[in-house]
């Protein structure tokens, strides 16, 4: 894009992270002393109680729901608790609002397309789509839509499972004219938000990850790692799966990719953007391999 | 006059009498030759065949007395009268239409026999001029032609269907349009090809005024914006000015404040002429007013061609667009795709992808996060983008708060602005009270404790002005009167003096009562803005309405949004333009062409307000019911001063079009003001014609007179048969002398 690289070179370099907006400051606060604490708790009521009320509902139809999608008999996804943690650690970890209840649709559903993501996972192989699904899916596809296709049974030596083999088969029925690729670590969907090396899931599976690719948008992603398997966490606070063969650093690893595949989603390829390219290469080289 | 003469018999064509006479002559001259070798009788022989040869020529000819009424009937001599605004120049002692009316009265009393047509030339067809105009008010009726097209004029004499003229006399200073100064010779003569009679001129003076000027301004290409114009200023010295170097400098004229300098340089006049190239660039697309101005040396007696005013049509080569989201949603991600669709729009977009109470778990090195750069981006980039989209934006933690002053003089400078709702826009982004708020279309509760958004749900409604704005259109094509729900909307107040709501809330009001309104557009100064205050327009591509529209909503919208912020003239409620240009101190007119009113509209009001761009008058307050039907208006405007001036234009309370125009005092006819006789010298020499100054245009000639006969009466003075009579008798007496001396 010229005009972003006219806007890099004629500009120089950005400030120094040191010197930017507070994007990178999360400094803790140390109140000196219990009446400087109490002062400034009375001068944060009353800005609250000033201050222009924030709309904490408005704004949330237009948050990420990573909606699960639903086909055959299947009553809802491979891990149960994984798309509300995937919310959870996208509005931790990010500025971008998620829903903390995602939804189901089924793919027969008119509601499949209120919305511009899907995720569907599963264990076992799932029934051929019927008419209706597959026109539903299309109908969602035409309109730009992205579905994460996750293979929950996929082992721990990378083989996948008979629910990434039938999901796969039944892609190719709902959209016959395409054919998966793989997506390298140079896919922007590799530095969205984290900066990337390969795909992650709670099982090491292939380095990259295979999408069908649709007017330059990647518009069904299909991980053999068992993403949600790395996400789900229990009501008890402890995540449900074992995560091999890296264990804490290899799931942390995967929740980043699946931030970074929640960022694909709200903005497309925005970090292939002229104006970031220096930065991201800078950053990759300086990067601990 | 009744007159009488002697003429052949009338049922005689002319080459039958002129045959006769020629047989006759011929026959006596055989006689003569004959008789050189006689010596005697010749005489008699001689004389007898005279009168035979006569008789016989009178018995062929018959002569008759004829009696005729004549008429003298003067040719037709059309005058062409240069009426263009150099003859408002003064020459030595008067006006230069003081002179030419006084040529043309010279030429009316030395051709009393002929019939004296004056005609005005300048634009077009030549018009009657009358004659005997010798006060002020003559000078304002015949010398304000903003061009002096003698072609033209003599092509519609060619033309016309009355009769041809005898004779063409032009009265002018020569400096004429058409033909131009470096016309050849073959091109004069092409003049007088068209009415096939030479054409006579008539210089006015011979003296040019002591005057600088600004000649000619010529860019080589289209104006685009943000790209480098080259532009080639020719200026002069006349009069024996001494002038050896002349400061040439080009200004923008502005709204937003003083004109800005685009360029300047020094021309170094060489035989009272040189050229100056510069280069200027525009930043803002759309119709600008470049003034080129020199600084006169002492003693320019004509002030109005030192500067020329120069509008720019500036196109844009793709629109900049400059697209900052406060936090990623499905409503960026489908303004960002939108965007990234359009090859003609150019994004340069900043996300706020992470706050700073956002825990990332990860080194810096780790994130593809880089700074948002406000302080570059609201300073020195600012004006190379058209449009600005806030979307979701808040605008303290980031820094942007010191530079919305920068925000509001880029949009009325010309920038456009759209803010789009969110949790973080409007009154919830901090920005009621800020200068960035006095440049939306809709007012901002401020005040400690004011709502900031409703979060309801609702289905926008179609205001009156929506339904009929352009911009909407594309949109409605695709939707019709549908529109999705949205979880929501900003709170804002009522729409600002110059704004219009397209969408209201359904049930919101106003602090005045009126519909809260959800999408508004406004015009601010130079620039124009857009408030849409719902983070629901993803909706349209992904909804059951979506889902029926295929889609397309989302794009229509935004097609409309962004094409009306950048003038696009699909979006336009109506075309404006002066035709004829305006001439400071002369009344001029604009014409408007508009879209069709909506069948069963209401009867509407055209609104028409005309400021000046670089001074803040109160503006010229125009209003006209629009004619039922009518696809186009003709408002008169009042005489203006010189300087550029913008027209807004407003029919039946919706959005404003807007038309900037420049009044220049002098124009083109007064940007050389040196008179040309020479040209008019050539345009005789090259027609047949004669050339004169104006102090003598009594001895032009002019083409004679034709007689013309009525009620002729033709009478025979002796009868056929006495003729036939006299011829035989005299033949005989010719025979009878022959037979003497000895001839047969």
């Amino acid at each position: 894009m010229s005009a972003s690289r006219a806007l890099v070179t004629q500009a120089g370099p950005f400030p120094p992270f040191a010197r930017a907006p507070p994007l990178g400051y999360n400094g803790p606060v140390r109140p000196r002393s219990l009446a400087l604490a109490t002062l400034a708790l009375a001068l944060a009521t009353a800005l609250v109680l000033l201050a222009p009320r924030p709309a904490r509902a408005f704004g949330d139809v237009g948050a990420f729901d990573p909606r699960v999608l639903l086909t055959g008999n299947q009553t809802g996804p491979a891990r149960g608790s994984a798309p509300a943690r995937w919310s959870w650690e996208l509005i931790q970890r990010t500025s971008a609002p998620a829903r903390l209840r995602p939804s189901l649709v089924r793919a027969d559903d008119p509601a499949i397309v209120d919305g511009p993501f899907l995720y569907w996972s599963g264990d076992s192989e799932v029934a051929p789509l019927t008419g209706a699904e597959v026109a539903g899916l299309r109908r969602f596809f035409s309109l730009g839509g992205v579905v994460l296709v996750d293979d929950a049974g996929a082992t721990e030596k990378g083989a996948v499972s008979a629910f990434g083999r039938s999901a796969r088969r039944e892609i190719a029925r709902v959209l016959p004219d395409t054919t998966p690729i793989g997506l390298g670590t140079d896919h922007v969907l590799f530095r969205t938000f984290y900066l990337l090396r390969r795909a992650e899931g709670r099982v090491e599976g292939p380095p990259s990850l295979d999408a069908v690719v649709r007017g330059g948008q990647a518009q069904v992603i299909f991980s053999e790692h068992d993403l949600g398997g790395a996400l789900a966490r229990g009501s008890s606070g402890m995540w449900e799966q074992p995560v091999v063969p890296g264990g804490d650093v290899q799931r942390e690893l995967a929740i980043r990719l699946a931030v970074n595949i929640a960022m694909y989603v709200l903005c497309s390829n925005y970090k292939d953007d002229q104006v970031h390219a220096p930065f991201l290469m800078r950053r990759r080289a300086l990067a601990t391999p | 006059m009744l007159s009488t003469h002697l003429g052949p018999s009338g049922d005689l064509q002319p080459w039958a009498v002129w045959l006769a006479v020629a047989l006759a002559m011929a026959s006596f001259g055989m006689l003569l030759v004959e008789m050189r070798r006689r010596e005697r009788g010749g005489m008699a022989i001689a004389a007898s065949g005279l009168l035979a040869v006569v008789a016989l020529l009178a018995a062929v000819l018959r002569p008759a007395r004829v009696s005729a009424r004549e008429s003298v009937v003067g040719a037709r001599v059309v005058v062409l009268a240069d009426t263009s605004r150099s003859m408002a120049l003064m020459q030595p002692g008067e006006a230069r239409w003081a002179t030419r009316d006084r040529a043309v009265e010279a030429l009316a009393k030395a051709g009393v026999n002929t019939r004296l047509v004056v005609l005005g030339f300048g634009e077009g067809p030549p018009a009657s001029l009358p004659l005997s105009l010798s006060d002020r008010a003559s000078s304002e009726l015949t010398a304000r032609a903003p061009h002096s097209d003698l072609g033209a004029a003599v092509r519609a004499l060619a033309a016309s269907p009355e009769e041809r003229p005898a004779a063409v006399v032009v009265v002018s200073d020569g400096r004429l349009d058409d033909p131009p100064e470096d016309a050849s010779e073959a091109g004069l003569q092409a003049l007088r090809d068209e009415l096939r009679v030479p054409i006579d001129t008539v210089a006015t003076t011979r003296d040019a005024p002591a005057d600088a000027s600004v000649r000619h301004v010529s860019a080589a290409g289209a104006a685009v914006a943000h790209v480098p114009l080259p532009l080639r200023v020719e200026v002069g010295c006349a009069g024996g000015l001494a002038c050896d170097e002349l400061t040439v400098t080009a200004r923008e004229l502005r709204d937003d404040g003083p004109p800005s300098v685009l360029a300047s340089g020094i021309a170094h006049v060489k035989e009272g002429k040189a050229a100056l190239d510069l280069t200027i660039t525009l930043e803002r697309a759309g119709a600008r007013i470049v003034e080129i101005a020199v600084a006169p040396p002492p003693g320019d007696t004509i002030a109005e061609n030192d500067r020329r005013l120069v509008t720019f049509d500036v196109a844009r080569e793709r629109v900049r667009v400059l697209h900052v989201a406060g936090r990623p949603t499905n409503d960026v991600r489908a303004l960002r795709q939108w965007l990234k669709s359009d090859a003609s729009v150019d994004v340069v977009a900043f996300f706020i992808l992470r706050t700073p109470t956002d825990d990332v778990h990860a080194s810096q090195n780790e994130l593809a996060l880089i700074p948002f750069p406000v302080d570059e981006l609201f300073t020195e980039h600012l004006p190379s983008f058209d449009a600005i989209v806030l979307q979701d934006f808040d605008a303290q933690p980031y820094g942007l708060e010191k530079y919305l002053p920068n925000v509001q003089r880029y949009v009325r400078g010309g920038g456009g602005l759209v803010m789009v709702g969110g949790q973080n826009s409007f009154v919830a982004g901090g920005y009621a009270g800020t200068p960035l708020a006095e440049v939306l279309p809709v007012e901002l509760d401020g005040t400690p404790g004011a709502t900031s958004a409703d979060t309801s749900s609702f289905v926008p409604e179609w205001t009156a002005e929506g339904r009929a704005a352009p911009l909407l259109e594309p949109l409605r094509d695709v939707v019709g009167d549908e529109l999705p729900q949205m979880a929501g909307a900003n709170v804002v107040g009522d729409v600002r003096p110059g704004g219009v709501a397209l969408w209201s809330h359904p049930t919101r009001t106003t602090k005045s009562g009126a519909r809260m309104p959800v999408l508004a557009v406004g015009e601010e100064g130079d620039g124009r803005t857009i408030a849409l205050a719902v983070d629901g327009a993803w909706e349209f591509e992904f909804s059951p309405l979506g889902a029926s529209s295929a889609g397309r909503g989302h794009g229509a919208l935004w097609d409309g949004l962004l094409g009306w912020l950048m003038r696009d003239p699909r979006f336009e409620p109506a075309q404006m333009e002066v035709p004829g240009g305006c001439t400071a101190g002369l009344p001029s007119k604009l014409h408007a062409r508009m879209l069709p009113a909506r069948e069963g509209s209401k009867p509407q009001t055209v609104v028409l307000d005309v400021t000046r761009i670089d001074r803040h008058d109160a503006p010229i307050h125009i209003e006209r019911a629009r004619p039922p039907d009518a696809s186009s208006i003709d408002l008169a405007l009042p005489p203006l001063e010189a300087g550029g001036y913008t027209a807004r234009l407003r029919i039946a309370g919706g959005a404003t079009t807007r038309h900037d125009f420049a009044c220049e005092a002098g124009g083109d006819e007064w940007a050389d003001s040196r008179p040309d006789p020479r040209r008019l010298e050539a345009l005789a020499s090259a027609t047949g014609g004669s050339f004169v100054f104006a102090a003598d245009a009594a001895t032009l000639p002019l083409p004679k007179p034709t007689v013309v006969s009525a009620e002729r009466h033709v009478t025979p003075i002796a009868p056929p048969w006495a003729w036939t009579l006299a011829a035989a008798a005299l033949l005989g007496v010719h025979w009878v002398a022959r037979r003497r001396s000895g001839l047969s």
